[in-house]
């Protein structure tokens, strides 16, 4: 009798410890899972994430709906969404100039408190801490709840036309002064210009294109957002010099289009071969590549952009965080736990960078594939990677991105001298902390 | 008198819902928008929290670089484009009341623009007038000009705008005003024809005066429908370069929905509103005036 008893219990927690094992095996195929809803911006990585998706449908047999919308549109479709009773979408697919207002709104339900047994994968690039928050004390740090799973750690790199620098000699640059001096000498308008700055104003444009040159000079926006520290910097000396070599670069070796020029003019330039240089994201590498998109495929290479002579380089976060919104149903907020449980594991995340994808795991970002000339992005990537900053943590950044692109581009166009330009956005971004009751001041 | 009175009472009864729906659809959400632009809007726990802000949103307004750029822009995009197309639209329409062989089709083909929907505006000519591969600048490369950044300099990129505006809004203008002309009474030509004018003094005598009224008209509803350009804007020149092409609508549509200052959105949408009323009320009192009697 007793076995028969010991058998039992044996033979039922061999059962329940069975389904837990299958329901925790990443991949496993749920077959009650309902579709899932994902809203996404068409940005040029767009396809690899498409390529993934298909592929866990295919691994899984889980439906998954992408919504995909302009950079902007996605931003005001997902705040549409989220602010309504009941969401439309499960997934939103977040840029590191929003989602701290997700964070701060209380629209995104915490990873692990859908499901508490979820582990983020150690080799997961955390882009800065900025997939953990902690809504009490509003800080982003590893000791905050898993809020995001990080699915692009887009950073700028330099984009440099390889069989040019053979031709002139010329060596990688790895300070201001070295990539002034090597897109001077290969700046031969109107058939090739030394560089391609992206100067048009945006949601995220012109902005992003300037914070390499910011930090590669040792500014910044903001003192210590981590410490709660929002003093401005970015007029102090080292804004200026940024601000004067952005505008040297553009007079002595920029396209003279720089103001009218957005992501896809920049690309353009540089696909089509009239532009020797451009700092873009690495997300667009694949389109640069392509023999269908491309009249330079083999020609582009990377490097981690310039810096001044014993800083390190300063690319600035231009990440996408995948949250679950708060407001669906739980077993939508369970299948986007599902999702993500799948999509960090490293054989997705390999298949993901072979499909045109940037990885934020280790294990594809160290992949032997980056041997390949196909990938040679991953070198430099991960160079650069230690190094890049977020330039926002708190919600009313898009006020701050407003003020830094109209400042920006009105100083490229000529509208404003840079010095002037870069102390009225200073002015204007300190007016701005104030009135939302930052500890701020002029830095 | 009693079934006067009852009369009255149906009509009462039967418009009375109409007239509900029409204000929880029409003045609901303007009454809401006037609320808001005394608040400042934010979001905690998922949920707005409305902060009281007085008239700090209203105050605010002149401060704002693109505000005041937007709003000078606006006025000279609408003046410049209202000239030029109801100058455009009014010779269309008598050159094409006047001809007698296919005037069917020159009426369709001049109404074509008007039909093309704004984001297939904003392609083709951003194509057109892309300096390295649009027509304009293959064009002018081939008489031996170099190429202009139409959209992308700041001393052409407004002008450049109001002429895609013109081509896609003229048709309209010419619809309304070849409508006018033709309801015009014959008689009076007929007198004039007898009384030996010329074509040229029947335009400037009898045409022109009696299309007063329609040409005011039309050109008050084409104002206020050009002071609300967003679309060509958006598309085109994204406002820039600088604030070159920045107009009211893309102001409000970057404070509102990309920055989500409802609060001062609303106060600028509000703003813009009373202007627009303002120019109808004194357009309308104008066309009083001419027609002689209080508008």
């Amino acid at each position: 009798m007793p076995t028969h008893f010991i058998g039992r219990r044996l033979a039922t927690a061999g059962l329940a410890a069975t389904a837990l094992n299958v329901v925790a095996r990443p991949g496993f195929a749920q077959a009650k899972l309902p579709t899932l809803s994902i809203v996404i911006n068409n940005s040029p990585w767009f396809d690899g994430f498409k390529s993934v998706v298909d592929q866990y449908e295919k691994e899984t047999g889980n439906k998954v709906e992408l919504d995909v919308n302009p950079f902007g549109g996605s931003l005001e479709k997902q705040r549409s969404s989220v602010r309504s009773a009941k969401g439309q979408y499960d997934i939103l697919i977040m840029n590191s100039s929003w989602f701290a207002e997700m964070y701060f709104g209380g629209f995104c339900e915490a990873i692990t408190d859908v499901d508490p047994s979820f582990k983020l994968d150690p080799g997961i690039y955390t882009c800065d801490d900025t997939c953990f928050f902690d809504p009490a004390s509003k800080t982003m740090t590893a000791q905050g709840k898993l809020y995001s799973m990080p699915v692009n750690p887009n950073i700028p790199l330099l984009y440099y036309r390889g069989d040019l620098y053979k031709q002139r000699g010329l060596t990688v640059p790895k300070t201001f002064d070295e990539l002034l001096a090597n897109a001077k000498a290969l700046h031969k308008p109107p058939q090739i210009y030394g560089i391609a700055q992206r100067g048009a104003r945006g949601v995220a444009a012109v902005s992003y294109d300037f914070y390499p040159y910011l930090y590669g000079f040792g500014g910044g926006l903001f003192r210590d957002q981590k410490a709660g520290d929002y003093t401005v910097l970015l007029g102090n000396d080292k804004g200026h010099a940024a601000m004067d070599y952005y505008m040297k670069l553009f007079r002595e070796a920029g396209h003279p289009k720089a103001a009218s020029f957005d992501q896809a003019e920049v690309l353009q330039a540089v696909a089509t071969g009239k532009a020797a240089h451009a700092i873009a994201v690495i997300a667009a590498w694949p389109q640069v590549d392509d023999p269908s998109k491309s009249a330079v495929v083999d020609k582009m290479e990377l490097a981690p952009p310039p810096s001044l002579p014993g800083l390190p380089t300063g690319p600035a976060l231009g990440h996408w965080l995948a949250g679950i919104s708060k407001n669906v149903p739980d077993d939508h907020k369970r299948a986007a736990v599902a999702f993500f449980r799948w999509f960090q594991t490293a054989d997705a995340q390999i298949f993901y960078t072979r499909a045109g994808g940037v990885p934020v795991h280790k294990a594809a970002l160290e992949h032997p594939m980056g041997q390949e000339r196909k990938y040679r992005w991953m070198k430099p990537m991960a160079e650069a990677l230690p190094h890049a900053i977020n330039p926002f943590r708190f919600p009313e950044s898009p006020e701050v991105v407003a003020i830094l692109e109209l400042g920006l581009n009105r100083v490229i166009a000529g509208e404003t001298m840079a010095a002037a330009g870069i102390d009225t956005m200073t002015d204007q971004i300190l007016k701005l902390m104030t009135e939302k009751g930052y500890r701020t001041g002029r830095g | 008198m009693a079934q006067a009175q009852a009369d009255r009472a149906f009509r009462y009864a039967t418009l009375t819902p109409a007239a509900l729906f029409l204000v929880a659809l029409g003045v609901l959400p303007v009454l809401n928008l006037v609320a808001m632009s005394f608040y400042t809007i934010v979001w905690k726990n998922a949920a707005a929290d409305w902060q009281k802000a007085g008239l700090a949103n209203y105050a605010a307004i002149p401060g704002d670089p693109l505000f005041s750029a937007g709003l000078w822009n606006t006025v000279v995009f609408a003046l410049a484009s209202v000239v030029i197309q109801m100058i455009l639209a009014f010779f269309l329409a008598y050159w094409c009341s006047r001809v007698r062989m296919g005037r069917t089709l020159y009426r369709t083909v001049l109404i074509l623009p008007l039909l093309v929907p704004g984001i297939v505006v904003g392609a083709i000519w951003k194509l057109f007038l892309n300096p390295e591969f649009g027509f304009l600048g293959q064009m002018l490369g081939v008489v031996g000009l170099d190429p202009i950044d139409w959209l992308g300099e700041a001393q052409t990129a407004l002008f450049a705008v109001v002429m895609v505006d013109v081509w896609h809004w003229t048709p309209f203008c010419f619809l309304l005003l070849l409508a006018g002309i033709e309801g015009l009474p014959r008689d009076v030509y007929e007198a004039a024809s007898i009384d030996g004018a010329r074509p040229w003094q029947e335009l400037l005598w009898i045409t022109l005066p009696m299309m007063l009224p329609t040409i005011l008209v039309t050109a008050v509803f084409r104002f206020v429908v050009a002071f609300k350009v967003f679309d060509e804007v958006y598309l085109l020149t994204g406002g820039g370069p600088g604030t070159a092409t920045q107009v009211i609508s893309y102001t409000i549509y970057q404070r509102f929905f990309t920055e989500d200052r409802a609060g001062f959105g609303s106060a600028i949408s509000v703003s813009v509103i009373f202007l627009v009323c303002l120019m109808l009320v004194l357009a309308l009192a104008a066309r009083g005036r001419l027609q002689g009697r209080p508008a």
